[in-house]
């Protein structure tokens, strides 16, 4: 069967799930087979959450171990925390903004003579090469500042993976889906951060 | 999907999740009156409907107090001669179950539809109760669509076989279906008119007793029987051919996975997937066994398909082997993937897995040793933060018993609390309080928030008044019901019709409890000294803690053009005391590793002001909007 799957991670609150949906609208209107199964959860933001985007011959909701081509990120200890959804030599592309949840905090302050520190970018993406092909990480937070809108972290990084070779969907119906799902006074700072997106990779 | 492609009536095909497809379905069957009460994961099926009554008059949306009001709305509006609808999760049945047993001998008029959804794994349910054994025991048709284009259309279907038949009809989904999305093609909606009408023109009796109830389940059986003979032909029991004598019967989401599974394992059973689980097609059932010699079923949760097939199996003396959960292929708990699929498949076969997913999950445990976990917190802004700050200062010396509830609130189970003794289900703190202050010298304490009191919360608290009991009741009002989503609840100013807000401290009042205080949430300090106070006195005390869900709350604010001013942490002043982090969590305070003080990520703070209360050095203040 021929297939691309998608993982997406992220931290509830960040704009995981508009992403399945342009994604998902972008392949109906390019008549290519699509099944999204999300992690909607509970309400409550800063949990962690996840939406598994599987594009061609797939039937299951859930991408199998070990078989993603590609997880996209919000937040780089997401995409650590999916790992095992990755193929080998698969492709990730992560904002490198993490957020450090209260249970990293608590044992640091509770411990301050130990001198804890937070994990950092470089043993994730240490960990995450283990297993990835190649990882790309964007400033995102950065990027969508100069998209205009800070709450466009999320369409960057689908422009920077629309950019790589082998990524099943077209800039044009992305962008047109982009148009489709975001409020209408976000249309252009969302547009202009997926081209921002495209141009880091 | 986008909200035009799902209220514009034109046929199309759109990219939509299973509960969407649902709400449209429902809306292209004319339905007239549905009633819910939300709960994961059907909540987005109300939510939808909610948008879509407001640009279809005819159509009547509520959210009812609890799921049993919310199936008696819709039962009535049946039996009165139009169609209804609701939806509820795995356990929103059990509340509804006295009026759904019931209903299978009365049976209905209007095409009734009631789609309830488990929820394996309990991802956000306090049980993987197996929903499917309430349609045989309760003699009412169910079906199981696997995808959302299948829950389109059974539901469609649901409503003529509920009118044909005048039977109550049951949609059965699981997590993994409602939360699935894919291109969907759905058809026109076409509205008549809401039309009035005169009892006399539709009256028939709707009750049982003693032979009354024998005849009407007599009869309900024979309709089963007629639904049978329908269900050995539908087009939602479909076989997939393959090669061999191998075959496999499962339903719902776990069809999905066997067809991947058989697919990465290079295999080809023979395929029966079930769309109509009661009552089973025996027919078509005996047909695709009677040519295979072994037969793996796959369903999730207990072994509903396999027991059955055992017995039909038996009856058709076949010499099938049939595997599963009893041979110890499959397990009984949690939800099933493909690597689960997968594993019993080749087993079954004798073949290996391309794959071991057995060593990349080791492999990706190791890996990710290095990053901490991300447990659900309460929001930034969350009144609760607040109250249970307070709560945990003001039982410090004391003995006592914490019974919890249902709701955001039940994560105080969690980090950094760890403070529930039990939790059962929608309002049982109180009643479970109830028995335990007759037995233990410990103070007893429940915990229930706004929704859930007007759910299941208050019968429980008659019955503490009426027999003299000693418990202190903490409502928590953050005036939505919150973790589903924010739907208004009986106390909400606002909802999908003209409501009337129900007054908490007037009820409570009213109900003849004496002592009844009223506080802010995002004020914990001089709070703590009130629930001491509470804590210590005879009798039922009730302590309604106020203040507005953030999610919510902020939503209305961006609605209104308020901005949200975010806190800052002073970096002279702070010393580094971390108070606004131990026992506290809020998920917009994370420290600076240079200067190890803390700081405040002003995307995620809204400024509720709590932690510049609680901090000893006033070091927190608001940035005033800069």
């Amino acid at each position: 069967m021929t297939q691309y799957n998608i993982l997406l991670a992220g931290v509830g609150g960040q704009g995981l799930m508009l992403l399945s949906q342009v994604m998902g609208d972008a392949c109906t209107r390019s008549s290519i087979k699509v099944v999204v199964g999300a992690q909607h959860g509970l309400a409550q933001r800063s949990g962690s959450i996840s939406a598994h985007v599987r594009i061609g011959d797939a039937y299951s909701p859930l991408i199998a171990y070990g078989t993603a081509d590609l997880i996209i990120a919000m937040d780089a200890t997401e995409a650590l925390r999916y790992v095992e959804y990755l193929k080998q030599g698969g492709t990730v592309v992560m904002n490198s903004r993490m957020m450090h949840p209260p249970l990293e905090t608590a044992p640091i302050v509770k411990n301050r003579q130990e001198k804890l520190t937070y994990v950092t970018l470089e043993q994730v993406k240490e960990q995450l090469g283990k297993v990835a092909g190649r990882v790309i990480d964007i400033d995102a937070e950065k990027v969508a500042a100069e998209a205009g809108n800070p709450r466009t972290e999320n369409v960057v990084l689908l422009g920077a993976a629309s950019a790589l070779s082998g990524f099943p969907i077209q800039s044009e119906p992305l962008k047109e889906s982009v148009r489709r799902v975001v409020p209408e006074r976000a249309v252009d700072a969302n547009l202009k951060a997926f081209i921002l997106g495209q141009q880091m990779v | 999907m986008s909200y035009q492609d799902l209220t514009d009536p034109k046929p199309k095909k759109a990219f939509m999740l299973c509960n969407e497809a649902v709400a449209r379905a429902v809306l292209e069957s004319d339905a007239k009156v549905t009633a819910f009460y939300p709960g994961s994961p059907t909540s987005e099926i109300l939510d939808t409907l909610y948008l879509l009554s407001a640009d279809y008059p005819d159509l009547k949306m509520e959210i009812s107090s609890n799921e049993k009001v919310a199936l008696e709305t819709v039962a009535g509006a049946s039996m009165a001669g139009v169609r209804s609808f609701t939806s509820m999760k795995s356990v929103g049945l059990n509340v509804a179950s006295d009026t759904f047993y019931t209903l299978g001998y009365t049976g209905v008029n209007g095409g009734c539809v009631l789609l309830v959804a488990d929820d394996p794994h309990a991802h956000s349910s306090q049980s993987e109760q197996d929903g499917r054994f309430f349609a045989p025991t309760g003699h009412v048709p169910m079906l199981e669509p696997s995808t959302p284009q299948e829950a389109y259309e059974m539901a469609r279907y649901a409503f003529d076989l509920s009118e044909r038949h005048k039977i109550l009809t049951v949609i059965r989904t699981t997590t993994r279906v409602n939360h699935q999305y894919a291109p969907v093609e759905v058809g026109e909606v076409k509205r008549t008119p809401f039309q009035k009408r005169n009892w006399r023109d539709v009256k028939r009796p709707y009750f049982t007793l003693s032979e009354t109830a024998r005849r009407l389940k007599g009869e309900a059986l024979e309709k089963l029987m007629k639904i049978e003979a329908e269900f050995d032909s539908s087009p939602f029991n479909k076989i997939v051919n393959g090669e061999g004598r191998i075959g496999v019967i499962t339903s719902g989401v776990s069809y999905l996975h066997t067809m991947d599974a058989a697919d990465a394992l290079s295999v080809k059973p023979h395929i029966l997937k079930l769309g109509t689980t009661h009552p089973l097609p025996k027919k078509l059932i005996v047909d695709f066994i009677t040519k295979l010699d072994t037969v793996l079923i796959v369903e999730e949760l207990l072994p509903y398909l396999e027991q059955s097939i055992k017995a039909i199996a038996k009856d058709a003396d076949c010499g099938l082997k049939i595997l599963g959960k009893e041979s110890g292929h499959l397990g009984y708990v949690g939800e099933y993937n493909v690597a689960v699929v997968s594993k019993a498949l080749s087993s079954v076969y004798g073949v290996n897995s391309p794959i071991d997913y057995e060593a990349v999950l080791a492999k990706a445990v190791e890996l990710k040793s290095v990053i901490p976990k991300r447990l659900p917190v309460f929001c930034a802004g969350c009144p609760h933060r607040g109250t249970l700050w307070a709560l945990q200062q003001a039982i410090k010396g004391t003995d006592y018993v914490l019974n919890n509830d249902i709701g955001c609130y039940s994560m105080l189970q969690l980090e950094p609390y760890n403070l529930t003794d039990m939790m059962i289900c929608m309002g049982a703190g109180q009643g479970i309080s109830s028995g335990m202050q007759h037995v233990v010298n410990d103070r007893v304490i429940a915990l229930i928030g706004d929704s859930t009191l007007f759910h299941a919360g208050l019968p429980a608290l008659v019955n503490a008044v009426h027999n003299g009991h000693n418990y202190t009741l903490f409502i928590l009002d953050n005036s939505v019901t919150a973790m589903t989503g924010q739907q208004p609840n009986p106390g909400s100013d606002f909802g999908p019709n003209k409501v009337t807000e129900i007054d908490i401290e007037a009820v409570v009042k009213g109900i003849g409890v004496k002592n009844v205080t009223k506080i802010d949430a995002f004020d914990p300090k001089p709070n703590v000294e009130t629930m001491k106070k509470a804590i210590s006195q005879e009798g039922v005390n009730v302590v309604i803690s106020v203040g507005p869900c953030a999610l919510w709350n902020d939503r209305k604010k961006r609605a209104a053009k308020i901005t949200i001013i975010p806190n800052k942490v002073g970096k002279e002043t702070c010393k580094s005391i971390y108070a606004c982090v131990r026992d506290f969590y809020c998920p917009a305070i994370q420290l600076d590793m240079e200067t190890r003080q803390t700081a405040i990520q002003t995307d995620i703070c809204n400024g509720c002001m709590v932690c510049a209360k609680l901090c000893p050095v006033s070091a927190i203040s608001s940035t005033g909007g800069a």
